[in-house]
């Protein structure tokens, strides 16, 4: 059922030569294809809780977000680039404690895919 | 408010996607008053694929579109696996045939073109499209009974007895509705991501071997791709670009903490990969998940009032990249049951439930049944993404290697080549419950 996950997280590691046969890849290089109507007054992506995000080990959100919407800041805390969000659906899925608020952009704010 | 200042529609359909976009068109080709509500600045501008359409699903609806001058990017003519080691490819891939007809079996396109012109043909009949503008909840009577939806917008109720869902893979709203009771899980669950990448046409024909504009090549990706994890890669030939991107399933992803934009980068610098897209600009990067839960992952279809088709209703046939087929379809047999629904006066969940009976004398319901152990024998079975495209690779390139030894050891090697990575046992069993996956036994 849906709430398991969490639980049944469990981090796991590539072998080595294909861990190093991963490029370090700089997202902004990315994201700068991509258009945007941005709603400066709504953030649609939320933490609910930062106690669960800092009891998190893996904090697997800083990875698997094709966007890099997640970031650590200074303060060891979460931080949400909603701006750069593709309301993929990943992080409120991929999230291992669900702790990932998510809604639909207000309508005709956020990515406007150009090709698709 | 009374009743006089309510919107009313006689049919409100959510999203303007391939499902959404041909339900209105069905709808308002019987002359019904039908909301096209869409939250994006214009349909297209949310949805995302590989991809390809394919024809038969568009001509159920649309028996007249090549007329209408669909904006596709190329035919697909050429079609098959790529199978990638770390240093070869092995192609398997068909071309002509059944492939060369006019029009094509599939054609590749782009959404953000394609998902406009779509909806312009509902709009052509006299849907209404409402753009910009996000379905937050619905409105039901006291019995509970779908009767609209509440919008973003101000004033936003909009009133119709029939509702069709088709939100996409973030289904919240079908969740909202109880149609299903939770949210989608990771392990059931593609993350597709992407780059479009420009080049000349004339450099995408010789580079993959194309003659012309009007051929195009369409090719799922296996092995070295996706870093032995359950995962496939694509390459499609666009007019005057190539999409390259792979899926990879969301908790594999998030358990080896993997980013995404690394592997395809990984992936798009593969000697056998890079020489096809040198030189090119990038044009759009994205991503979007895939529903691969199929069968098992599918909510209840109808309610008093609402119907659910598309990814929202987890429509998808990974194995053989259909989706936006399925989608077109389901939004067509659920306009036909709002249709039926409009002649009897009565949008009762046992009236609409014939949308589920006209989805299972067709293939959607049956394909979807038929490969509902599919995505779980691919959890269970990594070798397929990572020790058999190796062995194919390596057993080629010996069969075709000249090494002045008798071709008995020949043989041998390469019999050894398989068993060394699996042994021949397992890759019997390996084989069988593949067949018996895909055969839904």
């Amino acid at each position: 059922m849906g709430m398991k996950y969490g639980d049944a997280f469990e981090a796991k590691e590539l072998p080595q030569d294909l861990k190093e046969s991963l490029p370090d890849v700089y997202v902004d290089d990315l994201l700068m294809t991509l258009k945007y109507f941005i709603d400066e007054e709504k953030a649609h992506l939320w933490i609910k809780d930062h106690d669960v995000c800092e009891r998190c080990e893996d904090k697997p959100c800083l990875t698997f977000c094709p966007v890099g919407v997640y970031k650590l800041g200074h303060d060891g805390r979460i931080q949400v680039a909603h701006q750069s969000c593709v309301e993929c659906g990943s992080c409120r899925v991929g999230c291992p404690y669900r702790n990932i608020g998510w809604e639909l952009p207000r309508g005709g704010f956020g990515v406007a895919y150009k090709f698709g | 408010m009374n009743n006089a200042e309510k919107i009313r529609f006689d049919a409100i359909v959510v999203g303007a996607g391939l499902a959404g976009s041909a339900a209105a068109m069905v709808l308002a080709r019987e002359g019904l008053n039908v909301a096209l509500v869409e939250r994006g600045q214009k349909p297209g501008g949310k949805n995302y694929f590989g991809g390809a359409i394919y024809t038969h699903a568009i001509a159920e609806v649309l028996p007249d579109f090549m007329e209408r001058r669909p904006p596709f990017e190329r035919p697909v003519t050429e079609a098959g696996f790529w199978f990638l080691a770390e240093d070869g490819l092995t192609r398997a891939t068909v071309q002509g045939g059944k492939l060369d007809v006019e029009p094509a079996d599939a054609y590749i396109t782009l959404r953000a073109d394609f998902d406009p012109w779509w909806a312009e043909q509902a709009q052509d009949v006299g849907a209404f499209l409402i753009p910009k503008t996000t379905v937050v909840d619905f409105i039901r009577d006291p019995a509970g009974q779908v009767i609209g939806v509440q919008t973003d917008r101000p004033q936003g109720d909009i009133y119709a007895p029939v509702v069709i869902i088709c939100e996409g893979v973030n289904n919240l709203l079908t969740q909202k509705l109880g149609l299903i009771d939770h949210d989608l899980e990771p392990s059931h669950v593609a993350l597709a991501f992407k780059q479009v990448i420009s080049l000349p046409a004339e450099t995408i024909n010789a580079r993959f071997g194309l003659p012309d504009n009007d051929h195009g090549l369409a090719v799922s990706v296996l092995g070295d791709v996706s870093l032995g994890l359950p995962g496939m890669g694509f390459v499609y030939t666009n007019k005057k670009s190539v999409s390259v991107g792979l899926g990879m399933m969301l908790d594999k992803l998030a358990e080896y903490r993997l980013r995404p934009y690394d592997i395809l980068q990984r992936y798009l610098e593969h000697p056998a990969i890079a020489p096809l897209v040198k030189d090119g600009q990038l044009l759009e990067y994205g991503g979007h998940l895939i529903p691969e839960g199929g069968y098992r992952d599918m909510p209840q279809l109808y309610t008093g009032g609402a119907m659910v088709a598309g990814d929202a209703a987890s429509m998808v046939n990974a194995l053989h990249w259909e989706g936006t087929n399925m989608a077109i379809i389901a939004g067509k047999l659920a306009a036909e049951t709002a249709i039926d629904a409009h002649e009897r006066g009565d949008f009762s969940a046992q009236t609409l439930s014939a949308y589920e009976s006209r989805l299972r004398e067709g293939f959607i319901l049956k394909d979807l049944k038929q490969y509902r152990n599919f995505a779980k024998f691919l959890e269970t079975h990594p070798e397929f993404m990572d020790v058999y495209p190796d062995f194919l690779n390596d057993a080629l390139g010996q069969f075709f290697s000249a090494y002045g030894k008798p071709k008995r050891e020949l043989f041998q090697n390469i019999f050894g080549a398989l068993t060394h990575r699996r042994p021949l046992f397992r890759a019997v069993g390996d084989m069988i419950s593949m067949t018996r996956s895909v055969m839904g036994l």
